[in-house]
């Protein structure tokens, strides 16, 4: 994978060298997890957001039709073998779909790795970010089993210090994204390979990318971008062809991901303070106005001139939020568009229409 | 309180709706003494306690229609524990008994579209969808739904009711109270149950403050008593279905559950249900089944298929099918061997982490696996329910495990609880026929 | 002869349709004709006729809109058909509103400002039920002639209820109609409500702003103009060439690159 700029391993080629040196191999279903656990076991989280290029008939037999399609693409790589090189399966709960996913695999599928999962608290009150703490405690424990060994806290502090240096970076990346000399699609694969790579080479791969940062550019008509996950990929060469840009992000597994350092000294509690306190999500049952302040303040930082909310069919935390959202961004003056997309299928031509139409709109 | 308001909230509800309710059961009773309650040439006719079911119901609507002028609402999800509102005097509204009733009523459709033209998506709950419908149009069946000062979310059945009540709290701009329930995968934590406890307890603060008074530990476990009262007896009725011929049809007790799902804690719900099981006692001694003659005994799995309960009763009665057990209405009945009146607090919190949706799927099994054994079942049948996910999904592999595990016959059923536009009735017809051609030849 | 100073051509799916404007924007010339595959070639008859009847069309500009606009490589831009449709619109009618465009394909719901800018649009989801195909596909197990459907469904005074709008489903419910004698205008009346209603919310997802304007080719079935106005309890208005509004639009656009 080449950019314009930095190169960045793919994912079979570090998670190889990774086992190289040792090491163990997380998979990792979204949306929400502290890498940092994992990571002090031993273990190099390697995420797995419904991998499009994957047959997902071997899913049919265990979920139905009407189930989204990062759930079934997840499911079918898995039984179709691509993640062989797994060690353990980690199954956060994000929706009801991915609740009836992990329980669907310790119950009747029995993969070959042990699966793990996580309750992951709906509120931001001082009962969840305690709670949450405990859950991770629980998870550690879990893993110390599986592992046979166990960090220390020390060990503990150090995996999340690396953490948080890495997500200090790639805030910045999203902040000097106007400045940086890559495309939409270059953009993106740079700050998803977070979603395969170390922390530390993460931060290195940043580092790099910013040191090239030049003065702003004109690209286009600046797009805020919302939803799960920008796929399939082709529209991060869709929007620039037809004269838009993506100046700011609320996705599930970019933007939505900027978690905050923690301050507790205590590494569960800063650990659980991380995820917390990262921004409004619906499926950590982020409220409507939380959501509406955060997208128009991220509209007003990154000048977005429209909202494009890119759904994956099915969605329905996504799907709840969108007519109060939509309404009210529109009384704010930013108007919207909803697209929404099966991982299956190719970019529609409606959808192209559909873009290209909301583009002449706001131009 | 404004006395005129309450003069009319008495006038309207005590004086008017109570008689004219009373003498609605008194013309039904009638009917049901010469035998024209039933409409159905196949079926048994229903219980005479169903016309004090709809009494009870057609009451607790009428009460709502003034509430707001009488006392504080709250709207509260199925399976919310509603202990400490119903002591603090709050009248509960239940958003998906409501949703179900429009359903039942053939109403859910056209306030689907109210909510799909308000740009909500047809992928998402069709109850929700009937709701917010009702909400947005202000048209419902039962005339006019009381305005929330409070509404209350339980995450023990999906994470759908957050999102939900999440749209409800930015509407009507009221508190939203949360109950998080974490999902059981394979144990309950005590860290889970503790969390539980303390989201009650915080809950507890929010209510007062919006109910304006303290709650009455007595009153409290006054209600809790009641509300184990009821479940208790909802259990021993649905257990009566034991006794061949099974002497009340599910697709009965989907009509007869709506007391315990939203009227639960009162005194009338525990006489009802005290009056019901006796008349069903009554009924196995008298031999009287569901059907004339009750060649098949099944399971039904999921949210019942609300606008088309008669059609598919009547479709299984003429081949001698009925449905004996279900994993809804069980889920009810499971509640009250967990409460604990003495220790309301502790017990709710357990309790209310405990119905079969916030369990694993394999959870689901076993419970289906139990009744099949417990009600001597010949087939399931799994209602796969477009609408619930958590519902659904897991049924692929049960099925699958029923028939090969377990030798049982099963059918996956698409359609949907509340919108029939997700229903196609000859593919319905088609496979239970099919179905039913495979039963009768094992 | 006139003298053309733009052009303008609609690739749809079913038709593809071309107009030219004079300067002042006014629609001196059209062709419509069935799609063809080879939409290229098409397009290249298209512009030989206008040709033979204006003179040379050099220095003339063509803007391309709908289902196939990219395939006209002899265009000086491309232009979605929302942006297109809401420009005939308002260039023919004068006003704002809110336009409905059902063709074959898509269907589309445009809200236009009183300067006839696109203020909001929402267009049908994947599935055919918003769309002429519904009528086309379900109306094919009756065996009635597409250009009569609307005046049959119009003269029943019984109306059957379709509750599927899936397209599959809704066929086999018309199949177990017919099996149980029901008479096909009223099922047809019933096909024509459910595509009504179908519309009907995509309207008001981008909210009803009066007049209600229509265009698109399944305009022309009397039955789907009637059941609007009375599902929208809202007048409609139809331009004099409803199913050239697309290319109309595309010509205009075509005048300001002239200009």
């Amino acid at each position: 994978m080449q950019t314009a700029a930095v190169r960045i391993p793919g994912r079979i080629e570090n998670i190889l060298s990774w086992k190289e040196q040792g090491g163990g191999i997380a998979a990792v279903f979204p949306i929400h997890y502290p890498r940092e656990l994992l990571r002090a076991f031993g273990y190099l989280p390697v995420e797995v957001w419904g991998p499009p290029v994957v047959e997902s008939v071997s899913s049919a037999a265990h979920v139905q039709p009407y189930v989204c399609s990062i759930v079934r693409n997840g499911l079918s790589f898995l039984q179709s073998g691509g993640l062989e090189l797994a060690d353990i399966l980690l199954v956060p709960h994000a929706c009801d779909s991915l609740q009836g996913l992990g329980s669907l695999l310790l119950d009747f599928i029995h993969p070959r790795q042990p699966t793990l999962t996580l309750y992951l608290p709906r509120g931001r009150r001082e009962s969840d970010l305690s709670f949450l703490a405990q859950e991770l405690h629980a998870l550690y424990r879990r893993l110390a089993e599986i592992h046979g060994d166990s960090p220390t806290e020390p060990e503990l502090m150090s995996s999340i210090r690396r953490e948080e240096a890495a997500d200090a970076s790639l805030a910045q990346l999203h902040r000097q994204r106007s400045r940086l000399p890559l495309s939409d699609l270059a953009f993106y694969q740079l700050i998803r390979s977070r979603e395969y790579l170390p922390a530390e080479r993460f931060s290195q791969l940043a580092s790099e990318a910013l040191d090239q940062a030049g003065p702003i550019t004109e690209r286009g008509i600046p797009l805020l971008l919302s939803g799960i996950v920008p796929e399939p990929m082709a529209l991060l060469n869709l929007i620039p062809e037809l004269g838009g840009w993506v100046a700011a992000d609320d996705l599930a597994s970019c933007g939505r991901r900027l978690y905050p350092a923690g301050t507790s000294q205590d590494p569960f509690l800063r650990m659980a303070e991380r995820i917390i306190h990262a921004p409004p999500d619906p499926t950590r049952g982020s409220s409507i106005e939380s959501r509406h302040q955060h997208l128009l303040s991220l509209a007003a930082e990154s000048g977005a001139r429209g909202v494009v909310f890119h759904d994956v069919k099915f969605c329905e935390p996504e799907l709840f939020d969108l007519p109060d959202l939509r309404r009210q961004l529109a009384e704010s003056g930013l108007p919207s568009l909803l697209l929404e997309v099966d991982l299956n299928d190719p970019l529609s031509h409606q959808l192209h229409t559909r873009l290209q139409a909301f583009l002449e709109m706001i131009v | 309180m404004n006395i005129g308001k309450e003069l009319n909230y008495q006038w309207q509800v005590n004086v008017l709706g109570r008689s004219a309710l009373r003498l609605n059961r008194i013309l039904m009773a009638r009917k049901a003494g010469k035998g024209q309650l039933g409409k159905s040439r196949l079926l048994t006719p229903p219980l005479n306690t169903s016309i004090w079911t709809k009494e009870l119901i057609g009451q607790h609507y009428l009460r709502g229609r003034y509430a707001n002028s009488h006392g504080k609402v709250a709207w509260v999800t199925s399976g919310a524990p509603i202990e400490f509102l119903k002591a603090l005097d709050f009248y509960l509204l239940y958003p998906e008994n409501h949703g179900a009733l429009c359903g039942a009523a053939r109403a859910a459709e056209g306030l689907s579209i109210e909510a799909e033209k308000a740009g909500y998506s047809r992928d998402i709950c069709s109850y929700a969808r009937t709701d917010i419908g009702a909400m947005l149009s202000g048209k419902t069946p039962v005339g006019r739904l009381p305005k929330p000062d409070l509404l209350l979310a339980c995450t023990n059945i999906c994470q759908t009711v957050l999102h939900w009540y999440r749209v409800l709290a930015h509407h009507f701009q009221v508190p939203l109270i949360l109950i998080d329930t974490p999902f059981i995968y394979t144990e309950m934590t005590d860290h889970a149950v503790a969390f539980v406890k303390a989201q009650l307890e915080e809950a507890i603060i929010v209510a007062e403050k919006v109910a304006g008074k303290p709650l009455d530990p007595r009153r409290f476990k006054e209600v809790t008593r009641l509300s184990m009262l009821a479940s208790e007896l909802w259990l021993e009725l649905l257990r009566r279905n034991r006794h061949r011929p099974a002497p009340i049809s599910v697709f009965d007790q989907f009509t007869q559950m709506a007391p315990i799902v939203e009227m639960r804690g009162e005194a009338s719900t525990v006489d009802l249900y005290a009056a019901m099981l006796k008349e069903v006692d009554q009924r196995i001694e008298q031999g009287i089944g569901v059907v004339p003659e009750e060649r098949l005994r099944l399971l039904w799995d999921n949210l019942p298929v609300w606008y088309r309960l008669r059609y598919l009763a009547e479709f299984l009665g003429a081949h001698g099918a009925v449905i004996v057990a279900s994993t809804y209405t069980n889920a009810w009945a499971e509640l009250g061997p967990q409460m604990d009146p003495e220790h309301p607090m502790e017990s709710m919190a357990r309790t209310y982490m405990y119905p079969i949706l916030n369990r694993g799927t394999g959870e689901k099994l076993a419970t289906m696996r139990q009744m099949i054994q417990d009600y001597h079942l010949d087939g399931a049948i799994l209602h796969s329910d477009r609408s619930c996910k958590p519902y659904s999904v897991g049924q692929m592999d049960q099925r699958d495990r029923l028939m090969r595990q377990d030798d049982l016959p099963a059918l996956l059923l698409e359609a949907d609880h509340n919108d029939p536009r997700s229903y196609s009735e000859e593919q319905v017809a088609n496979r239970l026929t099919a179905f039913m051609e495979m039963l009768e030849a094992a | 002869m006139a003298k053309i100073e733009a052009l303008g051509v609609d690739v749809g799916s079913t038709t593809v349709k071309m107009v030219a404007v004079n300067d002042h924007g006014e629609m001196v010339w059209h062709m419509l004709e069935e799609a063809d595959p080879r939409a290229a070639d098409q397009v290249s008859r298209f512009l030989a006729e206008a040709a033979r009847r204006f003179g040379s069309l050099n220095g003339v500009p063509l803007v391309a809109t709908g289902y196939g606009r990219k395939l006209v490589q002899q265009a000086a831009r491309q232009v979605t058909e929302i942006s297109c449709h809401a420009m005939g619109i308002y260039a023919e009618l004068g006003h704002g509103g809110t336009l409905v465009d059902i063709g074959g394909q898509d269907s589309k719901a445009i809200r236009i400002s009183d300067s006839g800018k696109v203020i909001d649009f929402a267009m049908n989801d994947k599935c055919a039920a918003g769309t002429g195909r519904f009528l086309e596909n379900t109306a094919g197990r009756l065996r009635v002639p597409l250009q009569e459907m609307g005046q049959d469904a119009l003269s029943s005074a019984d109306e059957v209820p379709i509750s599927s709008t899936c397209t599959v489903f809704a066929e086999s419910e018309v199949i177990s109609l017919i099996a149980q004698g029901i008479p096909v205008p009223a099922i047809l009346k019933g096909l024509h409500r459910s595509l009504v209603k179908r519309v009907a919310a995509m309207i008001s997802s981008v909210g009803l702003t009066a007049p209600l304007m229509l265009s698109g080719g399944v305009v022309k079935n009397p039955a789907i103009r009637a059941m609007l106005a009375e599902e929208t309890g809202s007048a409609v208005t139809l331009p004099d060439h409803p199913q050239l509004m697309g290319a109309y639009g595309a010509a205009l656009y075509a005048l300001r690159i002239a200009e």
